[in-house]
């Protein structure tokens, strides 16, 4: 009872806060109050937007500017020109500015390429695109758009009430959109895109149709918020509206409070708005700028992740792990032999891969039936590993057809060849950094399995934490994990989707002996529950011990296939490969 | 001894009565203002892009309110400047504007600088009935609001006025010209003249082969330099902003070009009386450090004090020019209203000046046309021996000045 009570008490004061917040223009107060606060509103509201992309998803973008003046001119230019009432050219503004969004994302985020700087680079030539489309069309002209005759609807009584109500009614839509997108499988997929977007892609994360998503609402956002803001300001100029600054600080503010989570650009977004009013008289005005710089840098020195981040780190430390996060589970290896069905689950027919001048895949044939542990050895650059990446669907085939359960998915992109049932892990781990290993492993139940409810999902996850003898580090971060639990994290989360096929790439390499045999163990237990497994090893011993059929890779073509001890006696298969016999 | 002694007494007595006498004189003789101060606020942008240029406004206010308060303060009561920082964002002066007004209660406001900050405190000033004086918007039909009084005489229309005030320089010219080309920073001031030039020149015969417009902040200008060189006009408009001139001139000479006759809107006027590309060349103006604008009251004083105040804070043209004589000339409007209406209430504050000549620096200033403006006295300079001159309208230019045609 009083630990439900300690849990609502958050929630009572943020609705609290919320009626008190909304009914203060009733209070009469000084208007300034009202101007500041809607201030404050407004660059919360700009900054958090910004996060739905650049925060959550990592797409950092330096022209937020752009869709915040697309929203600003658009309600200048229909309020003066077409006597649109104003409150109805603010969502025409969301809408134009994410229309905008979504049509350069279509572009754009389909250039594996324009990750990272480019993409900062490219959100800031777009906003100097538009500044420049507005400067020299009728929109703008370069002479400004006086707004003194547009009337405000009388919202409250005073005209900074009704500025205020809005920019308030903004703000709270933009914080309630934020947590629930940090609460929503989109927000889910955005984190893990942020840590690792093509193993996001390969986990059943439609990393494409996420991004857009988020560059939408993100700039529907600030175009709405713009559209208000012009009514704000009175008389709008592109080089006030484009200005380098707004985008400079949205980003400020979303780095100081932590863009990764959804009340974090608020935080930021308060404190640097409240520090700059802290010094507004002349007499201290440059001075107070310069200490304002310094406070930013500290915080940014000593809160690298942002406020709320560090905050939730410090209150993790003093919590110890809640003990019904500690997932029990022996995996079972069954003594009786396993069942092998004649069926083709998998079927590889005339695969080529061509990475420009190079010939990676040469026309491979393969057949995978279901039950089996099929090892695919090789010399090295033989295309073991360029064919886990075909299979999962990471590179797209150059021609060639594969099949999954008499399906073709040779041409689908990786998150749905994860959602049919296809689960890989990676030669080198590489979970999602900024997840413990419970959301890495959930992550992978909620995108590459059925859908379930998010007990379902945690429930799982745990499940296969506890199999993979993870238990007790579900609130661990990967950077925690030593390389063997790293490797087992790798097939924890691939058993999470609960895959039809799952694809090893090298899940032994860098391990010692005793968790080699561990290892071992445990894909013997993990076919046990069903799942078909393809292993890409150079390890011998476990190929021979592991495998039904082995099948043999060299210059990127099949060169043998057949029962792991017959292939590696195989003078052909010894002689470009082991350069002895491994059993005698 | 004794009577060394006395003298040495005598001579300390009295020289205590002198000084008491010193320290008390002024006091009596300025009628010190006393009692509650009257609260002046306003905002200027001490940070941001705006910076480099309210920094001369600062100066030119705090050198009037020790004026006005080393004379009798508003009503006798000493004047308070409340001078805070919008930091060049028109939204912040709004923001601090209302500040002044409803949380510091300012008696009275004083305008921001530069055209956005001044509408965004304007909308502030008309929802509260506060008169307001600005001394830096360059398009006078923006200035809708009644109570709303420009300190510097652009006129109601300069797009019209001050264009025919150039041609007619331009006509005395031994060659008058005959094509003008005309190149502006879309800024929205600069465009609104650079428009109103072309109209005007069309109207009187001047040929316009070339009209550019490049956006604010520009820092290349080789591709502009090479059109205006292929047009070879006979006279070059620049609507250019600070450093812009310098910079364009400096393009040109790289191409070998020199115009044969240059006129630049709102140049920094430092570094271009200082460059040897802007030797002979024209420019706007309101006043110079010169006759017969230094025989105004008050100016000779307030020039030095600029100076001195302007150097002590590493101004790069620590001379007294249009900027800093704007915010001098808003505050001597307002002085004049306030003891005019015999009041500090705006209202009729605000009647009065409608109804009254008020002599600033710039000379006789009415505003009794449309917006709320005079007479318009935009006059024009030209750059000699790296000083600037007023060249016309004749009446402005100082004795053994003429216009050096080039």
């Amino acid at each position: 009872m009083a630990v439900n009570a300690a849990r609502d008490l958050p929630k009572a004061a943020a609705a609290a806060a919320i009626v008190a917040l909304a009914f203060l223009p009733m209070a009469k107060m000084p208007a300034f109050y009202e101007s500041f606060i809607y201030l404050i509103f407004f660059w919360v509201s700009l900054s958090t937007s910004w996060a739905l992309l650049s925060g959550f998803a990592g797409y950092f973008s330096l022209g937020h500017a752009a869709f915040f003046g697309v929203g600003v001119y658009t309600t200048a230019a229909l309020t003066t020109k077409f006597g649109v009432p104003f409150l109805i050219t603010v969502p025409i503004a969301a809408a134009l500015a994410a229309l905008l969004a979504a049509g350069i994302g279509a572009v754009v985020f389909r250039l594996r390429r324009l990750r990272g700087e480019l993409f900062a680079l490219l959100t800031l030539a777009v906003t100097f695109v538009i500044a420049t489309i507005i400067l020299n069309t009728p929109i703008d002209g370069g002479g400004g758009v006086f707004m003194s005759a547009v009337p405000l609807p009388d919202l409250m009584p005073t005209q900074t009430g009704t500025i205020y109500i809005l920019g308030f009614a903004m703000c709270v839509l933009t914080i309630a959109t934020a947590w629930w997108v940090a609460h929503a499988r989109l927000g889910l997929g955005l984190f893990a895109i942020h840590d690792d977007e093509d193993v996001a892609e390969a986990k059943g994360v439609p990393t494409f149709r996420y991004k857009i998503a988020a560059f939408a609402l993100s700039a529907g956002i600030a175009g709405a918020v713009g559209g208000i803001h012009a009514m704000y300001v009175g008389f709008i100029t592109v080089a006030g509206t484009f200005e380098l600054t707004v985008g400079l600080y949205v980003v400020l503010m979303s780095v100081l409070g932590g863009a990764r989570h959804w009340l974090g650009p608020a935080i930021g977004a308060t404190a640097i708005t409240a520090l700059l009013y802290a010094f507004i008289s002349g007499g201290e005005a440059i001075m107070g700028r310069a200490i304002v710089g310094l406070i930013l840098i500290a915080a940014i020195l000593w809160l690298p992740d942002g406020v709320i981040p560090a905050i939730q780190a410090w209150l993790k430390r003093r919590r110890a792990a809640p003990v019904a996060t500690r997932a029990e589970v022996v995996p079972v290896v069954p003594t009786t032999a396993p069942q092998i069905s004649e069926r083709s689950i998998l079927q590889v027919r005339g695969v080529t891969k061509r990475f420009g001048g190079l010939q990676a895949l040469a026309g491979v044939d393969l057949d995978v039936h279901e039950g089996e542990i099929f090892g695919l050895v090789g010399p090295n650059g033989s295309g073991k590993t360029t064919l886990i990446n075909v299979i999962s669907g990471f590179y797209p085939l150059t021609s060639g057809a594969i099949t999954l359960d008499g399906a073709e998915i040779g041409r689908d992109p990786a998150h749905e060849i994860a959602r049919r049932g296809v689960a890989r892990t990676y030669q080198i781990p590489r979970p999602f950094a900024n997840m413990t290993v419970l959301d890495n492993v959930a992550l992978c139940a909620t995108f590459g399995g059925p859908r379930r409810s998010k007990a379902e999902m945690r429930d799982e996850a745990l499940h296969w934490i506890g199999f993979t003898g993870l238990g007790g580090k579900e609130e661990v971060l990967p950077a925690g994990l030593n390389l063997h639990e790293r490797k087992f994290l790798e097939l924890a989360r691939a058993l999470a989707a609960r895959p039809k096929l799952l694809l090893l790439d090298e899940v032994l390499s860098g391990l010692n002996p005793a968790e080699i045999d561990n290892a071992i163990r445990l894909v013997r237990a993990i076919r046990a529950q069903g799942a078909t497994i393809v292993f890409v090893e150079h390890l011998m011993r476990a190929v021979v011990e592991l495998s039904d059929r082995v099948a043999v890779l060299n210059e990127g073509k099949l060169f043998a296939l057949g029962k792991p001890r017959e292939v590696m006696r195989d003078p052909r298969v010894v002689s470009i490969y082991l350069g002895k016999a491994y059993a005698a | 001894m004794n009577h060394r002694m006395g003298a040495w007494r005598r001579r300390h007595v009295l020289g205590g009565f002198v000084g008491l006498a010193a320290l008390g004189a002024p006091a009596i003789l300025r009628a010190a203002p006393s009692g509650q101060p009257v609260k002046v606020g306003g905002t200027l942008s001490l940070t941001g892009f705006l910076a480099q240029t309210a920094v001369i406004h600062k100066i030119g206010a705090e050198i009037m309110v020790e004026d006005i308060n080393s004379r009798n303060g508003f009503l006798g009561r000493p004047v308070e400047y409340i001078m805070l920082d919008d930091q060049s964002k028109p939204d912040v002066a709004r923001s601090l504007y209302e500040k002044l007004i409803t949380v510091d209660k300012v008696d009275l406001i004083m305008g921001p600088y530069a055209t956005a900050p001044i509408l965004a405190a304007m909308g502030v000033a008309q929802r509260y009935g506060k008169v307001m004086i600005q001394s830096s918007m360059g398009i006078p039909k923006l200035q809708t609001y009644d109570m709303a009084f420009p300190a510097t005489p652009f006129g109601s229309e300069p797009d019209k006025t001050y264009p025919n005030v150039l041609l007619d320089c331009m006509a005395t010219l031994p060659a008058p010209p005959k094509t003008m080309v005309i190149v502006t920073s879309k800024f929205p001031s600069a465009q609104f003249m650079a428009q109103g030039m072309r109209t005007e020149a069309e109207k009187r015969g001047v040929k316009v082969p070339l009209y550019l417009e490049y956006e604010a902040g520009n820092r290349d200008f080789g591709a502009i330099a090479a059109r205006v060189k292929e047009a070879n006009a006979d006279f070059l408009w620049v609507g250019s902003l600070g450093l812009e001139s310098n910079q364009i001139l400096e393009s040109l000479r790289k191409l070998d070009y020199t115009p044969k006759t240059s006129f630049h809107l709102y140049p920094a006027p430092g570094p271009l009386a200082l460059s040897p590309d802007g030797n002979l060349v024209w420019s706007s103006t309101f006043l110079e450090p010169d006759e017969p604008f230094m025989s105004r009251p008050g100016m000779k004083k307030i020039a030095e004090l600029y100076k001195e105040r302007a150097t002590k804070a590493n101004l790069p043209y620590a001379i007294i020019d249009a900027q800093a004589a704007g915010m001098v000339a808003a505050w001597q409007i307002l002085e004049a209203g306030v003891n005019g209406a015999k009041s500090l209430e705006d209202k009729q504050i605000a009647a009065w000046l409608k109804k009254n000549v008020v002599t600033t620096v710039y000379g006789p200033t009415k505003f009794d046309g449309l917006y709320n403006h005079g007479e318009p006295a935009q006059l024009i300079r030209q750059v000699q021996d790296k000083q600037w001159k007023v060249i016309w309208p004749k009446q402005f230019v100082a004795p053994g000045v003429k216009l050096i045609a080039t």
